[in-house]
């Protein structure tokens, strides 16, 4: 153990002494070029190109010791090439499969008559969280979009002065609707992550989506079908914490954080917020007019028992036998079950 | 026309920050924002100090207007690089791209929310007309249409930073490296103004310089 310790010591001794001379050789080589061949000062300019190196200066401010960096050169090319070309691509490519889907396939629609008995399927807390953040999605959303694209779609179209205006506002809005999209995402993920864990049944869901998106065949599922807990588990908590964590970065840059960071924070959030577009444009079709009666119960939270057989038959077997309590946050004694007036 | 650029003599620069108040005298800069800034590698070493004077350098290849999300900046027939702080939404990403650190950003709110974006105008105001109050009060004082070049550049006691025709002041550096037999090195043109000899076009599709020399 001595031994050992003696070694480390040994060890970081040589490490600190190898680091300091490097900085001596690298300040000796430049003070001996000026003598030997004053003609290159070759040395001088590997110190000044070296990435993020920080030196002298009277001026304050963030970097303001850096005299050039090149990963901005790097940044530009990785936000106007790749992230653009392919990010504006895919969600073009989900909405024309979407389209595709809609005009080859059509909705789903119910199979039986709605018997009119009508279930709550979400409670009012539920309502509110998930309309929260789907709208704030919406906002930040089509503003980010705004803000990548806009210059190549919408300006040539509408002009500097209103385009401007448009961006000004698409900024303000991204930025001070963000913080109530994260915390409604929060809420939403410790609200709905007991009904998201996966169950056994989810993997037939799997197995017979396609015969259920094609044919309308009956897949039983729980209060949330399998597709709707990928969904769950890959956009609402993986690609949001994704998109927040980078978007935080972007957002206060009153910590002082270095233009390095704020690229790669930049390079995360785009493409983050890029696949949470397109995916999130299924869920939208799905939840509108993919699926018949799907976007009503998200609106009144009450579900018809026929679409609820229909869609969740588990559920809906739990909660009549009331081994589940239906909806969300119930309060006590309140209606389950409602005939329609 | 010219294409006008910077030059840095590091050989020659003494970190008087002579250019720095210049320009915060001549544009009126406001406080938490210095348009340039000189910046010094091995402070206090005898033999192994140089001092650089870095501002906008007005590129050729501007990351900043490729980058910015609203198009704000454009370029004069002079190859200077402007902008527009009207459209401006202070977003940060010519931050971000610019290899120099010029553009500024005075604080507009909580959470260093960042105000128009200000920067080194090479002493050309902005699209606003020529001298008028509105391009003073914004982009500062309009030199070049007064005939004049770049404050920084005017006031540096050892004409360490040139302001200029790209062409005149490459030749009076040439002839100053011959003089002295050192210092070949033009500091940020290879990033600024592309690879290859001093003075590199700008790239196709750029509003070309009238009348540079070759």
């Amino acid at each position: 153990m001595k031994l050992l310790t003696s070694l480390c010591l040994a060890l970081s001794v040589l490490l600190v002494g190898g680091m300091a001379f490097a900085q001596q050789s690298d300040v000796q080589q430049q003070q001996e070029r000026r003598l030997v061949q004053p003609g290159n000062n070759a040395p001088v300019w590997r110190e000044v190109r070296k990435e993020a190196q920080e030196h002298t200066t009277t001026v304050r401010g963030r970097e303001t010791g850096v005299l050039v960096q090149s990963a901005g050169q790097t940044w530009r090319q990785i936000r106007n090439g790749p992230v653009t070309f392919y990010g504006g691509w895919l969600v073009v490519l989900a909405v024309l499969i979407i389209a595709a889907f809609y005009f080859a396939r059509g909705s789903i629609k119910l199979h039986e008559r709605p018997t009119g008995r009508l279930i709550l399927r979400f409670g009012t807390a539920e309502q509110v969280v998930h309309w929260t953040s789907a709208i704030s999605f919406c906002v930040l959303g089509l503003s980010g979009l705004t803000l990548l694209f806009g210059k190549y779609v919408l300006l040539p179209v509408i002009g500097y002065l209103l385009f401007g205006w448009l961006t000004a506002l698409a900024k303000n809005l991204h930025n001070f609707v963000a913080p109530l999209f994260i915390l409604s995402v929060v809420v939403m993920i410790v609200m709905w992550l007991r009904d998201n864990l996966p169950r056994a049944y989810d993997f037939q869901w799997f197995r017979k989506s396609w015969a259920f998106m094609m044919h309308g065949e009956h897949v039983p599922s729980g209060r949330f079908n399998a597709g709707e807990k990928v969904w769950f588990w890959l956009g609402v908590i993986g690609l949001s914490i994704a998109v927040s964590w980078s978007g935080v970065i972007l957002l206060f840059p009153n910590f002082d954080q270095t233009r390095a960071v704020m690229q790669e924070a930049w390079i995360w959030h785009a493409s983050a917020a890029l696949i949470y577009i397109a995916i999130a444009l299924g869920h939208i079709y799905m939840g509108t007019i993919g699926v018949e009666g799907a976007y009503g119960n998200m609106r009144t939270g009450y579900t018809d028992e026929t679409w609820a057989k229909e869609h969740h038959q588990i559920w809906l077997d739990e909660t009549k036998s009331g081994r589940t309590a239906p909806g969300g946050a119930v309060p006590a004694g309140a209606p389950h079950m409602k005939e329609k007036s | 026309m010219a294409r006008m650029k910077f030059l840095v003599d590091a050989e020659r620069c003494i970190e008087c920050n002579g250019c720095v108040t210049a320009c915060k005298q001549e544009n009126e800069v406001p406080w938490g924002v210095n348009r340039r800034r000189v910046v010094t590698i091995n402070d206090g070493i005898v033999g192994a100090e140089k001092s650089i004077s870095v501002a906008c350098m007005h590129c050729s290849d501007a990351p900043c207007m490729a980058v910015c999300p609203v198009d704000v900046f454009y370029r004069t027939d002079d190859g200077v690089v402007l902008h527009d702080k009207d459209l401006c939404i202070g977003c940060g990403y010519c931050f971000y791209a610019c290899p120099f650190g010029a553009p500024q950003f005075p604080q507009a709110g909580a959470f260093g929310l960042r105000g128009k974006m200000d920067k080194c105008t090479f002493c050309a105001g902005g699209p606003e007309p020529d001298k008028s109050e509105t391009e003073f009060r914004k982009y500062g004082r309009n030199r070049l249409a007064e005939g004049k070049l770049p404050a920084c550049a005017e006031m540096c006691s050892t004409k360490a930073l040139l302001g200029g025709d790209g062409d005149v002041i490459a030749d009076i550096y040439r002839e100053r490296v011959l003089r002295r037999g050192k210092g070949s090195e033009v500091w940020g043109w290879g990033t600024a103004y592309g690879p290859g000899k001093p003075g590199a076009q700008p790239p196709a599709g750029q509003p070309q310089p009238t009348g540079a020399r070759s």
